[in-house]
């Protein structure tokens, strides 16, 4: 009797382990590291259908690039140039002693911005304030007065207090700037709450989806993204937003939902893009990998992975910049003063 | 459960007695997460137990109740030690055992327990997926072998324990899923499943030695944990070996502490 209990139990414990395959792990070699790169991409990554990328076809043309003789500065460099097939600023592989990164999305066109000119005495002036990260002031024009803020950086995080104070010092102002050129992102949830200050009732901004699988197509249903009405704190004279190709991530997802808030225009460049929640994951030799995996849509569920077009298309002309003039910026002053 | 005060000397009835038992741990843990990393991180983990033990009714010694609260945490590495998973795990658990004792010096404990787990495991450096929690209720089979002897006059016991889930449910989010869209946009769906055998296996199980002094018991052991789960096509492990010290003792107030307890006052220990 004694010896069967024992037996069972023992026999319950190895074969109640048995249930569930593991999947198979990659080596940590050169090669086993690439098919672990690749296949991150290739189950996880969100836009390879929508960029029509032959993902297949990249793996041909990079294994064959693989030698075991290669240092890892040359292997991290290869698989660096693997992910720039994908053309996306929120994919980046890193390492120790390097961030591998896609920058076309902005090297490729204008600058659109000039922070010499915005801090001169015509916009922002040496005597700005600055608050949360915000960096404003008034400027005036043709007997009207525009609040200016700028807004570098979606990490730097702002309170409704602070939010408050900056709107109760440009009350007097008839209109208003947003100027988050040169913003490449950060917090989602501050794009939010910023735009939050100018909506009047919660209204739906965009749609998230994520992977449920393997294939290249397999999404989640859309689950529509609101952007709440603050309770307290409204702007509800007009307001511009100025964007640029260095608009990025959570300040492309500001700009799509300030598309359509009300008495609200977009001015300056088409936005960055990098419409795609980045989450990471990493290699068997520790290096460590971002990329999108999370489609964020705008209202009417265009993907804004390639950036948000603007309600005026303006660059900032050479004339201009040589006299120390934002056309951006003015094109806005003279379109919010007529609004 | 709480102190049983004094009663008069008189007194025939019986009592329940409380066997608390406290341990520390330090663990050897393997975890593989792949919501975080499908690469496998090894590290070491501290750990604290309270288990609580007594018998549904004194007069009943076959069937007796169970409560075991456990928390542990620490830090593991990846292969390469160029990143770091931090976790902190708890769990609660109470289970109702069936004492059978038809063997010499052998007394044999099976039944049934029901646990809740909640845990967190994050990877710093991750984007939008630094933290994931393990969260579970489980309902599990259970089996205890106690065999009693002595070793130069001294009372000891070896106590060995398996611990298997049969049934339950756990929170897995999908692999894509960020935490933006879990919990600021609270879709959770897909995230809470039904496990059972077909995808979730475990075996807990430890060695005690307990030895008995004057007042309280020494405990010293070894456990191991062996977990894996499957669910939106991700697969979990959890592999703990701990190294666990602790004592135990009978959770009752006299008229001072150096008196023991009366007969008529039941401990599942005896």
């Amino acid at each position: 009797m004694k010896k069967r209990i024992y037996l069972i139990i023992i026999i319950a414990g190895i074969g109640l382990n048995s249930c569930i395959e593991e999947p198979v792990k990659q080596p940590n070699t050169h090669f086993g590291n690439l098919e672990a790169l690749w296949k991150i991409i290739d189950t996880r990554y969100c836009y390879l259908d929508y960029k029509k990328i032959n993902w297949d076809s990249v793996h041909t043309v990079y294994k064959v690039r693989v030698d075991t003789s290669m240092t890892d500065y040359q292997l991290f460099s290869l698989f660096g140039e693997m992910l720039g097939e994908l053309k996306d600023g929120h994919v980046n592989l890193y390492s120790d002693f390097n961030t591998s990164r896609y920058w076309k999305w902005f090297t490729d066109f204008p600058a659109n911005f000039n922070s010499k000119i915005i801090y001169s005495s015509l916009y922002l002036g040496n005597d700005y304030l600055a608050a949360g990260g915000m960096r404003y002031n008034i400027i005036s024009r043709q007997f009207k007065k525009v609040g200016y803020i700028y807004y570098g950086d979606f990490s730097d995080r702002f309170t409704d207090s602070k939010m408050s104070s900056i709107f109760n010092y440009l009350k007097d102002c008839d209109a208003l700037i947003i100027d988050v050129r040169n913003n490449g992102g950060g917090y989602l949830d501050l794009s939010e709450q910023l735009a939050s200050y100018f909506f009047s009732n919660e209204t739906v901004t965009g749609y998230i989806q994520h992977k449920t699988g393997n294939g290249h197509s397999s999404f989640s249903k859309p689950v529509a993204i609101k952007t709440p009405a603050h309770k307290s704190i409204k702007w509800q004279r007009p307001v511009a937003i100025l964007s640029n190709r260095l608009s990025y991530s959570a300040t492309n997802a500001f700009i799509s939902k300030m598309k359509i808030a009300p008495n609200a225009i977009v001015v300056g460049d088409k936005s960055g893009g990098g419409g795609g929640l980045p989450i990471s994951s990493e290699l068997p030799n520790g290096w460590m990998v971002r990329f999108s995996s999370s489609p964020i849509y705008d209202a009417s569920m265009q993907n804004t992975e390639w950036g948000i077009d603007p309600d005026v298309k303006v660059d900032i002309s050479t004339t201009d910049e040589a006299n120390g003039i934002d056309t951006i910026i003015e094109t806005a002053i003279t379109l919010i003063i007529k609004y | 459960m709480g102190c049983l005060f004094a009663q008069p000397a008189a007194d025939t009835k019986k009592y329940s007695l409380v066997s608390v038992s406290k341990a520390g741990s330090l663990s050897i843990i393997d975890f593989t997460d792949p919501y975080l990393s499908p690469i496998n991180y090894s590290g070491l983990g501290l750990g604290y137990t309270i288990t609580k033990r007594k018998y549904f009714k004194p007069d009943n010694i076959d069937f007796s109740m169970r409560s075991h609260r456990n928390i542990i945490a620490g830090i593991a590495f990846n292969p390469a030690v160029s990143s770091s998973m931090t976790f902190i795990g708890s769990e609660y658990s109470w289970g109702a055992f069936y004492h059978y004792r038809k063997l010499n010096d052998i007394q044999i404990l099976a039944g049934s327990t029901i646990d809740g787990i909640l845990g967190f495991k994050s990877i710093s450096r991750n984007v939008n997926n630094p933290i994931n929690a393990d969260a579970a209720v489980n309902l599990n089979l259970a089996a205890q072998v106690r065999y009693d002897f002595r070793a130069k006059r001294t009372r000891m016991r070896l106590n060995y324990e398996i611990e298997t889930p049969i049934a339950g449910c756990m929170f897995v989010p999908v692999g894509g899923a960020s935490y933006y869209e879990m919990f600021e946009l609270w879709n959770l769906k897909d995230a809470i499943h039904f496990s059972s055998l077909h995808n979730k296996s475990g075996l807990k199980s430890s060695l005690t030695l307990a030895i008995y002094l004057k007042k309280s018991t020494l405990s010293v052991g070894f456990g191991s944990q062996n977990l894996m789960y499957e669910a939106n096509n991700l697969v979990f492990k959890q592999q703990i070996m701990s190294l666990h010290i602790g004592y135990k003792y009978d959770f009752y107030s006299f008229k001072g502490r150096k008196n023991p307890a009366p007969i008529n006052f039941i401990s599942t220990e005896k």
